[in-house]
């Protein structure tokens, strides 16, 4: 195991109207290789916050933060796009993919923005479409697909730039138990296969998917435990 | 970069398509003000081609005098009240002029042409072997009619290039008879082909006889102007000894005004570019004004396309696109609506200056289509660079979270 992610006293403020919302409030948290971590919190305690820090979609108030030796804090919006290209997979609660686009086209775009060649952007594609089990829904759009086929075709989309370690912001939210499962299935497979997964949700049993359970409240880690009775999604 | 952009133009033209009502209305003004410039220019250069080669036609060096100015702003009374002009001045200023270098009378008349079942109706004009030198267009075939001819009144006659082919097809003119008016003439030669003159007539239509013949057969009342040749270099003296010769046989007073013309293709020239700025100044306004009222509709759909498609924006940039990419997306949507609009303009006004090319000569020169399309891509530019900008530098998050 090696340090993959660092964060040390990581702040996140907002000013609402004056008055100042500590969405974080002093995050120190090292997230190693091949880790499969559950956030849990209340609502509005900070977990998307922390989620989206993590995933450089944010940049902390204060605090130093390292992902693979280098430098979040300090970069630039550029830096932070190249990186999240890279190096990042987003799943999302509400799929967010391209309503006009293919599963295979959704799947291509991250590839297109590492500017990767036509064949081998196709080629990666359909392969990660393939691993999560959709190989006969390439052509199809969002609409012409279930909830769980959607999650499963935005989780290859953040598969495809193999990164290094993938976020997923409620991903079972908008779904039903079974497709629930189906999906929670997926990220253990990815698990198992040497993959880094930081998981949001505040439902205890899908919580217990994972390795390691944080749980912070009021934009603090109050808890963050090894999880002995992980679930095996089957 | 490349697969970035033509994945942009992808992405453009899949949004236009699924907008098409929208984007088409956008573009109609863009439509409107790339026809407008295109088919200006197109006018103006086939203007511009017509009147060299009608200049030509003309022959810079040569002056024509009439009774009216070709662009004069006199009264018809006025003119019609000046003598005529009369065939007898054409020795006297042969005589007294110093410059004029060939002097030919050009006496025009309406006459209708036949021969067996054929027949045409057409110009004659009766005028001198002078004639041959002050113009730039010879005998193609056969021969001019002689001094002698022309003193005696001899029923010949040199054909234009369009009546030897209706009243002789496929057929050797030259020594055949047919008729003016009813009365025999023999073909002597057929002129060079001229075209059309500023694409209004020809003088391909018309016939040449003898002016002694015009003066004894038909009648003396016709048209009658007199062309001077005139050393290229030596134009505007000779117009001035011109215009005192006429003032000289006229017998006008000092203080008396001309009672006749002298013509020249200078006046067509400046008469030219005033119809021609005339045309150009109308075709910019309205390009101008569509351009301009284009952009702001196509920067307004834009704007609108950035706010609905902040979600989009939040998932590509949250998925890897830079800054630079996004703008490059709708940038690249705007330049496309642009462009669209553009080439249907100039599809557009190239359909129409084929239908115009019928009555007057226009055609479209590549640099034009070539300077259109970049004056839409300019458009495209200044109109999409502020809401695409403002797509750029959306934050990702408050972008994936606008619902
Ligand atoms: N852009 C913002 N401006 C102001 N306050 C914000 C902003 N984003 C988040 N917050 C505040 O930060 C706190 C943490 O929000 P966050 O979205 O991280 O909560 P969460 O744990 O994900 O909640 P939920 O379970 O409901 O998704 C909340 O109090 C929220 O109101
Ligand atoms: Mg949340």
């Amino acid at each position: 195991m090696s340090g993959l992610i660092s964060l040390k006293k990581i702040k996140r403020h907002y000013d609402v109207g004056g008055e100042k919302v500590r969405a974080l409030d002093g995050v120190d948290l090292t997230i190693n290789q091949n880790e499969y971590i559950s956030i849990m919190g209340p609502s509005g305690s900070g977990k998307s916050t922390l989620m989206n820090m993590i995933g450089c979609l944010d940049t902390p108030t204060e605090g130093t933060y390292e992902f693979e030796g280098e430098l979040v804090h300090e970069m630039d919006d550029d830096q932070l796009a190249s990186i999240r290209n890279r190096k990042i997979g987003f799943v999302f609660q509400t799929f967010n993919l391209l309503p006009k686009a293919t599963a295979l086209r959704n799947v291509e775009v991250p590839l297109i923005y590492s500017n990767i060649s036509k064949s081998k952007r196709l080629k990666m594609a359909s392969d990660s479409l393939v691993s999560v089990g959709l190989e006969d829904r390439l052509d199809h759009k969002p609409n012409e697909l279930s909830g769980g086929q959607r999650q499963r075709v935005a989780i290859a989309r953040a598969l495809v730039n193999n990164p290094s370690i993938i976020l997923a912001d409620e991903p079972t939210g908008n779904l039903d138990s079974k497709s629930g499962i189906e999906i929670m299935k997926i990220l253990h497979e990815l698990y198992t296969n040497g993959n880094t997964i930081i998981l949001v949700t505040h439902e205890e049993d899908i919580a217990m998917h994972a390795k390691r359970i944080i749980t912070i409240f009021d934009g603090k880690i109050k808890e963050d435990k090894i999880n002995k009775k992980m679930t095996k999604a089957l | 970069m490349f697969s970035l952009l033509s994945e942009s133009i992808k992405i453009a033209i899949s949004s236009i398509i699924s907008n098409k009502t929208r984007s088409l209305l956008t573009g109609l003004s863009i439509i409107i003000g790339i026809s407008t410039v295109t088919l200006m220019g197109t006018l103006i250069s086939g203007l511009d081609r017509g009147f060299d080669r009608s200049m030509d036609f003309l022959g810079k060096d040569v002056l024509s005098i009439s009774r009216w100015e070709w662009f004069g702003d006199l009264e018809w009374w006025e003119v019609r009240n000046r003598p005529r002009i009369k065939i007898d001045y054409i020795d006297k200023i042969k005589e007294r002029s110093k410059y004029a270098e060939a002097v030919a009378p050009v006496l025009q008349r309406g006459a209708s042409l036949s021969r067996g079942d054929l027949g045409a109706r057409s110009q004659i004009f009766g005028t001198t072997p002078d004639y041959l030198k002050t113009t730039k267009y010879g005998v193609a075939e056969g021969r001019f009619f002689t001094k002698g001819e022309d003193r005696s009144g001899a029923r010949v006659a040199l054909l234009g290039h369009d009546v030897a082919e209706n009243l002789f097809p496929n057929q050797d003119p030259i020594g055949k008879y047919f008729k003016i008016d009813g009365i025999r003439f023999k073909a002597l030669g057929v002129m060079e082909k001229q075209g059309k003159f500023l694409g209004l007539f020809s003088f391909d239509t018309q016939v040449i006889i003898p002016s002694g013949t015009s003066q004894r057969l038909f009648s003396k009342r016709g048209f009658l102007r007199i062309s001077v040749k005139v050393p290229e270099d030596k134009i505007s003296e000779s117009k001035d000894e011109i215009y005192g010769i006429m003032r000289q046989i006229r017998g006008l007073k000092p203080k008396e005004k001309d009672d006749f013309a002298v013509n020249q293709t200078e006046a067509f020239e400046s008469t030219y570019n005033q119809i021609k700025f005339a045309i150009g100044g109308v075709g910019i306004f309205i390009t101008v004004l569509s351009l301009v009222v284009g952009g702001i509709g196509i920067m307004n759909i834009m704007f609108v396309s950035v706010k609905e498609r902040t979600k989009e924006i939040g998932v590509r940039k949250a998925i890897g696109a830079t800054r630079n990419m996004i703008l490059t997306q709708f940038l690249m949507e705007a330049i496309m609506i642009c462009v669209i609009g553009g080439v249907i303009g100039l599809s557009f006004a190239a359909v129409l200056s084929l239908i115009i090319n019928q009555f007057f000569p226009s055609t479209m020169p590549i640099w034009l289509a070539i300077t259109s399309i970049s004056l839409s891509v300019f458009v495209g530019v200044i109109a999409g660079v502020v809401p695409s900008y403002r797509a750029a530098g959306l934050d990702p998050i408050d972008a994936l979270r606008y619902e």
